[in-house]
């Protein structure tokens, strides 16, 4: 069963101006799915529409459905739906709202009601798994950017969320702390099998990890599939290929001028792997 | 002092605040600060507190003069400054040390008061510095851009205006994205929620609560 499903979903804040327009998109369960598009093509809405803040938060009108886990977001609460998905918005600051550290991470847990014990063991457990063990008692305001990103994604994950949705949770990291970020998601990804849907611009830090891309202009689902075949019709199409990577801008010149076809470059080691071994084939076939 | 219940810390707040208004001598008023600073030693706050209190007595400083300036009474402005200092520092005490997440607990568990209010509390301390941090920004920003507040008070007052209104605007798009965030945690979702930590009183507790009834009870029995 797909872990997010949407059937021919619209949505408007304001009738008749459409943020989304007749989406119809399947995400499989344990995938690290990536929302890609121009500003305004509503990545952001499609992340609320799947936590269920629209339209229960935000109003407005909608048509078609959305399925999360087999519930009908429409149908449900977004209390009940934070229960399966944990949500990172952009602006993660704000998400802060206690003194410290571990009062962070034990208030979604307080919200649910769980025993104090439990609360505690918890705590621990999911500090640990995003690599904030010995910060408990740290004042929020005393992290840096990228551990209160982390703060943010130990609070979601404290109750055990099977999906994440993270609105841009780059935006204010440094290479480094973004780098470190996605390797955490991706390991939430794999090991813990926790299905991850994220908006991102640059696709380049992304594409290591990802197994699919969505994207989206104006309201409406241009293309959605693997990221080479997502960055194939970009690059086809001339749509957003200002979001290209350099490396595959590179490899798909390089395809075009050559008719050779690379595999995926998700790395620049991969691309360096792939590039020595086709001049050595060239080499040994001159000589 | 970090050992003692906040229900009971809250109890204090609300008692040397009846005392300062009772007690009528100088020296009975000194005495009270004095226990108040011992109390804040014992609880070995940190440095920031006493900057804080520094900049309190300094405040009553400035009254106690204003006061002897219009009345000409030295003992009356003393005793006034005295009461303010008193009943100010019995805040420095609770706040420096008591955790907010247990204060929260006690108002809720122990003085029956809804969660949203006293989360409220918690909320509005924790983003004390985020929106001072932001009011920094924001004036560099407009510094940036030519801002640079001069002329009399008023005229100061409403250049600053220029601050204010992209600060509130900020707040405001804050308290939106926060009440959306409390909104995907699952915030106010059952009626019974629970708290990590433990606020029940225990013996000291009622020692002190006891204590403070029963001095209480002189203070008013002597004045009546």
């Amino acid at each position: 069963m797909p872990a997010i499903t949407l059937q021919n979903f619209s949505y408007a804040y304001n009738h008749p101006k459409k943020v989304l327009d007749n989406i119809t998109l399947s995400i499989e369960t344990g995938s690290f799915s990536v929302i890609l598009g121009p500003s305004g093509a509503g990545k952001t809405t499609l992340c609320l529409a799947v936590a269920g803040a629209v339209p229960h938060y935000f109003g407005g009108s909608s048509a078609g459905k959305v399925y999360v886990t087999g519930i009908h977001t429409k149908e449900s609460s977004m209390q009940q739906l934070s229960l399966t998905v944990g949500t990172v918005l952009q602006d993660y600051e704000t998400q802060l709202v206690t003194m410290t550290v571990e009062e962070e991470v034990a208030f979604s847990l307080e919200n649910m009601g769980i025993a104090p014990q439990e609360i505690t063991h918890r705590v621990e457990e999911v500090l640990d798994k995003v690599g904030l063990t010995g910060y408990e008692k740290q004042a929020v305001t005393d992290l840096s950017g990228g551990q209160k990103q982390r703060l943010v994604l130990a609070s979601v994950l404290a109750t055990n969320p099977k999906i994440l949705v993270l609105d841009e949770p780059t935006s204010a990291l440094d290479p480094e702390g973004t780098h470190s970020l996605y390797k955490l998601l991706s390991d939430l990804n794999k090991e813990h099998g926790i299905t991850i849907l994220v908006v991102e611009h640059d696709i380049a830090t992304v594409l290591p990890y990802a197994d699919q891309f969505i994207l989206l202009e104006n309201g409406q689902l241009i293309f959605n599939g693997t990221p080479e075949k997502v960055l194939s019709y970009m690059a086809a199409k001339q749509i957003f290929t200002e979001a290209i990577p350099p490396l595959w801008q590179l490899k798909l010149m390089i395809e075009e001028l050559t008719a050779r076809q690379f595999a995926s470059w998700h790395t620049e080691e991969e691309a360096i792997a792939q590039l020595s071994k086709v001049l050595e084939e060239e080499a040994d076939k001159n000589a | 002092m970090q050992k003692i219940a906040p229900i009971t810390k809250l109890a204090l707040t609300i008692f040397v605040t009846i005392w300062s208004i009772v007690l009528q001598s100088l020296p009975a008023l000194t005495a009270l600060i004095v226990c108040q600073l011992i109390l804040l030693a014992i609880a070995k706050v940190g440095s920031s507190v006493y900057k804080g209190i520094a900049s309190l007595f300094a405040f009553a400083a400035i009254l106690a003069g204003m006061q002897y300036a219009i009345n000409s009474d030295l003992l009356l402005a003393a005793i006034t400054a005295s009461k303010m200092i008193a009943m100010t520092l019995v805040f420095f005490i609770l706040l420096a040390t008591t955790r907010m997440q247990d204060l929260s607990a006690a108002l809720v568990l122990q003085c029956h008061i809804p969660y949203e209010y006293a989360f409220m509390l918690t909320a509005a301390l924790r983003f004390i510095p985020d929106f001072l941090a932001e009011s920094k920004a924001i004036q560099e920003a407009q510094a940036c851009r030519g801002y640079s507040p001069q002329g009399n008070v008023l005229q100061r007052f409403f250049s600053y205006m220029a601050v204010i209104k992209p600060l509130v605007l900020k707040a405001v798009t804050k308290s939106e994205t926060m009440a959306l965030s409390l909104e995907l945690r699952g915030f106010g979702s059952r009626k019974t929620r629970s708290f990590k930590n433990n606020v029940t009183l225990a013996l000291q507790d009622y020692a002190m609560l006891l204590s403070m009834i029963l001095l209480t009870s002189y203070l008013v029995m002597q004045i009546y």
